[in-house]
């Protein structure tokens, strides 16, 4: 169940470019909670009205040496919001409400190889998975791709923990171009494997991903992300198109029915 | 402290009679269930259920929302799951719950609003309705009725007939003249007034050189709208006699005070329940402590003097 709390910065470390990452201390949250859930987080007093959502990015164990009921979340620096919340230093006080929403569920079994593909700092619900799947599932694929290499911000970090491909859009580091390409090649290379996919990233990727999944029938889980002014159902601010029964077009919910829909289930 | 009692919170609507002056606004509480993991809906005096229309509505394209100066535009456009969902669905649960829940109700066409009067008229453990005619967001209905004098008076009548609930009408802001259509609503026999609802606004993506919003505008809500609202809710309180719920960025005691000052006999908290679920009852203690630490002995006897008398 969702708690509201105020707690305390812990660490609000610069990656570089603009990637920082938030740690806080959450034991009331953090046995609960499950890879890509998030939380609404909120700077009391501050001069933004809403709380923005964040994905957790580190869970206990995610990452070494961090403190006991800590956890992570992975930002980049965009707008008033973040801005602000990149102001903070450890001790201050911030709001967290969650868990909330819907995390990445399990391979289908432990055959299955996990695929994580991401755009930048739709990273952040990865390192958690990662850890999450680690000695039950077979080692993780990951496609990590952004504009530049400074925007990669946890390459090193994946290249020790899964079988890492990287892609810049300026050639930086990896191979140049889309994402997209790399997966590609990899399906095509491997059509006997038993894949299951899991997404985060721009619209533009995830649309992209969540088709090439659906044409070749590979189960394919998409971590969303909207505006959304409460995070639990109730501002109808955050919906997606999603295929109801027949042709039909419904509205759900980023917050409550997701933030993870299956691909099959989004009306692109 | 010796001698200090707790202060009688209790106010009376007319024929609503209400055990605080705290409810919360149509729209930012979905059906109140959703709130329960976050709050104890018995301690709420009631809540307003989000707009229930004959059939359920998907609503607007996103995106919906978008975050403004001390405020923020939605444009929902009334998705909902329906008067008779609502009713099987999410009524037996409130039932069991010790709080006053008042149906908003909203229709493309004055039968469709009375379709939905007469449905909850019909059944148990519904306390008021209030009528939405002034949704920004709504290419047919809703505030077509709400800034229209006439239309506002028809549609309030034939629901007036078609329900003996107390009647709220929820009005506009969009209008020249708050005064004409509060006057209009009471003539046509509405109980109460609740007043708010959202100005209608826009913000534009300057990168993209394009609305935020899909739907273009949408309504402003918030901290931003409140010396607004609590102005229309002055200019109420002299233009008619029935009693008045406030709202319009409420988020503490001392916010709400303003509105019960300007002539609210209650409030209703909104755009607050998005940034903690627990909003609503914030003000309520805050309200309570801040009556405790002056000695007044009622809320009710706070409601409407902070307009000066007429000379004798």
């Amino acid at each position: 169940m969702p708690r509201d709390i105020t707690t305390a910065v812990l660490a609000n470390t610069d990656l570089g470019d603009g990637t920082r990452l938030l740690e806080f201390g959450a034991p009331e949250m953090s046995e609960s909670m499950r890879p890509a859930q998030f939380f609404m987080i909120g700077i009391p007093g501050s001069a933004t009205l809403l709380r923005r959502p964040y994905s957790v990015c580190g869970l206990p164990g995610t990452f070494e040496g961090r403190p006991p009921g800590a956890l992570q979340v992975l930002y980049k620096v965009i707008g008033r919001g973040t801005e602000l919340l990149a102001s903070l230093a450890p001790g201050a006080p911030i709001t967290v409400l969650g868990p909330l929403g819907n995390g990445f569920s399990l391979p289908g079994d432990t055959k299955t190889i996990p695929v994580f593909v991401a755009g930048g700092i739709g990273s952040a619900p990865f390192p958690a998975m990662t850890a999450h799947l680690s000695g039950r599932f077979p080692k993780p694929r990951m496609f990590y791709g952004a504009r530049a290499a400074g925007d990669l911000a946890l390459a090193d970090w994946f290249a020790e923990h899964t079988e890492l491909e990287t892609a810049t859009e300026d050639g930086s580091t990896g191979v140049r171009g889309l994402v997209t390409a790399p997966l590609g090649r990899m399906l095509e290379r491997s059509p006997n494997d038993k894949l299951k996919l899991y997404v985060c990233g721009p619209e533009p990727m995830l649309e992209a991903v969540g088709k090439l999944a659906v044409e070749r029938n590979i189960p394919c889980e998409l971590s969303l992300e909207a505006h959304m002014a409460c995070g639990f159902g109730v501002c109808l601010g955050c919906v997606v198109p999603v295929r109801r029964t027949g042709d039909e077009v419904g509205y759900d919910r980023v917050c409550l029915e997701g933030p993870v829909m299956d691909a099959t289930c989004l009306a692109w | 402290m010796p001698g200090v009692v707790k202060p009688d919170l209790s106010v009376r609507l007319g024929p609503l009679a209400l055990k605080n002056p705290v409810l919360t606004a149509s729209g930012t509480f979905g059906y109140g269930l959703e709130f329960e993991p976050y709050l104890k809906l018995d301690e709420l005096a009631g809540f307003v259920t989000k707009g229930l229309s004959p059939r359920p509505r998907e609503g607007n394209p996103p995106p919906r929302i978008v975050e403004t100066p001390a405020g923020m535009l939605n444009t929902i456009g009334l998705q909902n799951i329906g008067v008779d969902a609502f009713i099987r669905d999410k009524l037996p649960r409130l039932r069991e719950r010790d709080t006053q829940v008042i149906a908003n109700v909203f229709g493309e066409t004055e039968n469709e609003y009375v379709e939905v009067c007469s449905k909850l008229d019909a059944t148990e453990g519904v306390a008021a309705i209030e009528l939405n005619v002034s949704c920004p967001n709504t290419d047919e209905g809703g505030m077509i009725f709400g800034n229209d004098a006439t239309a506002l008076g028809t549609v309030t009548a034939a629901c007036r007939k078609s329900t003996a609930l107390p009647l709220i009408v929820k009005l506009s802001p969009n209008v020249t003249d708050v005064r004409v259509t509060a006057r209009a609503a009471v003539d046509a026999g509405a109980d109460i007034l609740s007043l708010v609802n959202t100005f209608v606004g826009m913000q534009m993506d300057i990168e993209r050189r394009r609305p935020v919003l899909k739907k273009v505008s949408g309504g402003l809500s918030g901290p931003a709208i409140r010396p607004l609202a609590v102005w229309m809710t002055w200019q109420v309180h002299q233009a008619v006699k029935v009693p008045l719920i406030g709202m319009g960025g409420i988020s503490t005691a001392e916010d709400a005070l303003e509105f019960i000052l300007a002539g609210a006999s209650a409030v209703q908290i909104g755009t607050a329940n998005f940034v903690h679920p627990d909003g609503s009852i914030r003000v309520l203690r805050g309200l309570e402590q801040w009556l405790a630490d002056r000695r007044i002995a009622t809320i009710g006897e706070l409601i409407g003097t902070g307009h000066p008398k007429a000379p004798a």
